[in-house]
């Protein structure tokens, strides 16, 4: 099944010069499949990851996610298709810190008012377990260190069960262990709850352990 | 609590210094508003109240026309030309004639609270060589107190002296010291017919108009009608006092309905005192709505900080699924909530302030502490203001935050 299709995707940027980042990239990501966008710096890759990710609209081309279109939806029906669909993981964490862990990852849960309130910190605590930072939950986020705060932002990526991961070098301000640790659970959740993971990196040693390689030189599909 | 409300308090309960100083100039700007205004009004009202102790809400009495009917009409022959000489505007009657008639019809008016018949004339007062020019009133003193409240200005003696001793005068305090008597003192009154009368003080006026402290000189209306050799209905002016003074114009109007005299109502040459009342509230609102405009301009410069400190995390939120309309409402939900709080302690505050001002002491004319006016209408408009203040001020930085494109943001 096909949870992600990109058909003849172009994108330029006009400031401070016209410059055409993407040139007609097709491809598609099967349910369950774990790939890794790699490219050198200016090739375009965290461009195409954005523009996956709904918040960039201003491309010619089409993206189906799971069978529906997504381009051409409005800012609100993109808003409520992220918080559904879409789990981020930046190369910072973003989280916000005036908030205790439990409650970053319960956000997104709380906005999409899918489950009450008791069943979403359940499914919070369970994922904090899963991710070995439990005991954290309730100090504030600013207040723990790098590595635990990259996890939690995981955590809060995972909270609504999203069809797809989405992740700009997740691991790329983490030290090797821990980087091996957030891999590790991108890893199970693409095997065993059929979640596609999508991840730019330009670490090689991560991309080799991906399903797949999608890799761009200058906007250009190479492989 | 839906998840943007919990946001915006968490965000805001967690900088309190920052929270208590937006919420200070919010307080600020309401508690001076009600200060303002209240004090403004205090002044008002003493103001008109001064006003009204010598001065009736309505006045009636008897005009010599300004119009002359002329005693010939034109010639016919158009060759010839009419000549009338040393042509007199003579007044054939003086005062009022059917007082009591009228007196009776006018308190049957609801808008109506007082009427009180007067005589007044000028008249001479003597003790020993000084004298000095004076308006002798006649008056009746249960209706003129109704009317004027006079009983309240006694600096001596009492009021209601005058029913019972028919040689009994109260004089203005400024006139008193005029010609340097004081209570029990003899003073001889002359009118204009040269009749003189002897007095007796038995009381001494002081109502803090000064033009009226320093001319006045009130008898019981009996003696005054004897002295000027009146019948016995007899009066030069009826005045009369109606439950909303702002009104007393169309009152008027519907009074000179009932007669033929002259109908004045008291805007009819003061409306230096009108402007001047609308003038200071002109005043008052205009600086104490500057204030609040500043105290808006407080909140606007915290918001639109705390949107730029707050970028990437609007970015996180919009790129997790929150759309512009959640980042709007998360912001301003804060400042709705500084407005709020803010708006609350500043009726508290401006409440004290009024009091403070209440109990300063100002011993000028009647006054004794500075003028005040205790009005609900003062504090909603206040909180009204104050609320529409802190929306406007929180909704511009809110719209900016709701505008910020995550992928700006997020890609760094």
């Amino acid at each position: 099944m096909t949870a992600l299709s990109v058909k003849q995707i172009n994108k330029y940027f006009y400031k401070p010069v016209d410059f055409h980042v993407l040139k007609d990239i097709s491809f598609e990501v099967e349910k369950g499949e774990f790939v890794a966008i790699m490219g050198k710096s200016g090739s375009g890759k965290s461009t195409l990851l954005y523009l996956l990710s709904t918040m960039d609209t201003d491309y010619e081309g089409s993206i189906c996610m799971n069978g529906s279109t997504i381009t051409g939806l409005k800012p609100d029906q993109l808003a409520r298709y992220r918080n559904e669909h879409i789990g981020f993981v930046f190369q910072f964490h973003y989280l916000l810190p005036e908030f205790t862990v439990l409650d970053n990852v319960m956000l997104p849960a709380l906005k999409l008012k899918k489950k009450s309130k008791e069943e979403i910190e359940h499914e919070a605590i369970r994922l904090l377990n899963l991710l070995d930072i439990k005991d954290q939950a309730p100090k504030v986020a600013s207040k723990i260190s790098g590595g635990q705060q990259q996890r939690v932002a995981l955590a809060r990526a995972l909270i609504n069960s999203p069809d797809i991961v989405m992740g700009d070098e997740p691991t790329g301000n983490l030290d090797s262990q821990n980087s091996q640790i957030v891999f590790d659970i991108l890893r199970e959740l693409a095997r065993d709850e059929g979640q596609t993971i999508i991840a730019v990196t330009h670490d090689d040693e991560f991309a080799a352990k991906c399903d797949r390689i999608i890799e761009l030189e200058d906007g250009e599909l190479v492989s | 609590m839906n998840v943007n409300q919990k946001i915006a308090t968490t965000l805001l309960t967690y900088r309190l210094r920052q929270l208590l100083v937006a919420v200070l100039s919010v307080t600020f700007g309401i508690s001076m508003y009600v200060a303002m205004n209240s004090f403004m009004a205090g002044v008002n009202n003493i103001q008109t109240e001064i006003t009204f102790t010598s001065m009736p809400h309505i006045k009636i009495y008897n005009e010599l026309s300004a119009e002359i009917t002329p005693i010939l009409s034109g010639p016919e022959d158009p060759g010839a030309i009419l000549m009338v000489n040393n042509q007199r505007n003579i007044r054939y009657t003086e005062g009022i004639k059917n007082a009591d008639a009228i007196k009776k019809e006018l308190s049957q008016m609801t808008p109506v609270v007082g009427v009180a018949a007067q005589v007044n004339q000028n008249v001479f007062i003597r003790n020993g060589v000084s004298k000095a020019s004076a308006t002798l009133s006649g008056i009746e003193t249960l209706n003129e107190n109704q009317v004027f409240n006079s009983s309240e200005y006694m600096v001596e003696g009492d009021l209601y002296e005058l029913d019972r001793r028919s040689n009994g005068i109260i004089l203005g305090t400024g006139l008193a010291q005029n010609i340097g008597v004081g209570m029990g003192a003899t003073v001889y009154v002359s009118n204009s017919e040269g009749m003189s009368k002897a007095f007796k003080v038995i009381g001494l006026i002081e109502t803090g108009a000064n033009a009226a402290d320093r001319s006045r000189a009130l008898v019981s209306i009996q003696t005054a009608r004897q002295f000027f050799s009146k019948n016995r209905s007899y009066a030069t002016d009826i005045m009369v006092s109606v439950r909303d003074y702002a009104k007393a114009a169309s009152i008027a109007g519907d009074i000179s309905g009932l007669t033929n005299y002259k109908v004045e109502a008291w805007q009819e040459g003061n409306s230096q005192l009108d402007a001047a009342n609308l003038l200071r509230d002109i005043l008052a609102i205009s600086v104490s709505l500057t204030i609040m405009v500043v105290a808006g301009f407080g909140i606007y410069n915290i918001m639109n900080m705390t949107v730029n400190e707050k970028i990437r995390e609007i970015a996180i939120l919009k790129a997790m699924g929150f759309n512009g309309g959640d980042v709007i409402e998360i912001f301003l939900t804060q400042s709705v909530v500084i407005g709020f709080i803010g708006g609350l302690i500043g009726l508290v505050f401006g409440n004290i302030i009024i009091r403070i001002i209440d109990n300063i002491p100002f011993n000028i004319a009647t006054l004794s502490t500075l003028p005040v006016d205790y009005r609900t209408s003062d504090y909603l408009l206040a909180f009204c203001f104050g609320m529409i203040i802190t929306f406007l001020a929180g909704y511009l930085p809110a719209r900016k935050a709701s505008r910020i494109d995550p992928v700006e943001i997020l890609r760094g």
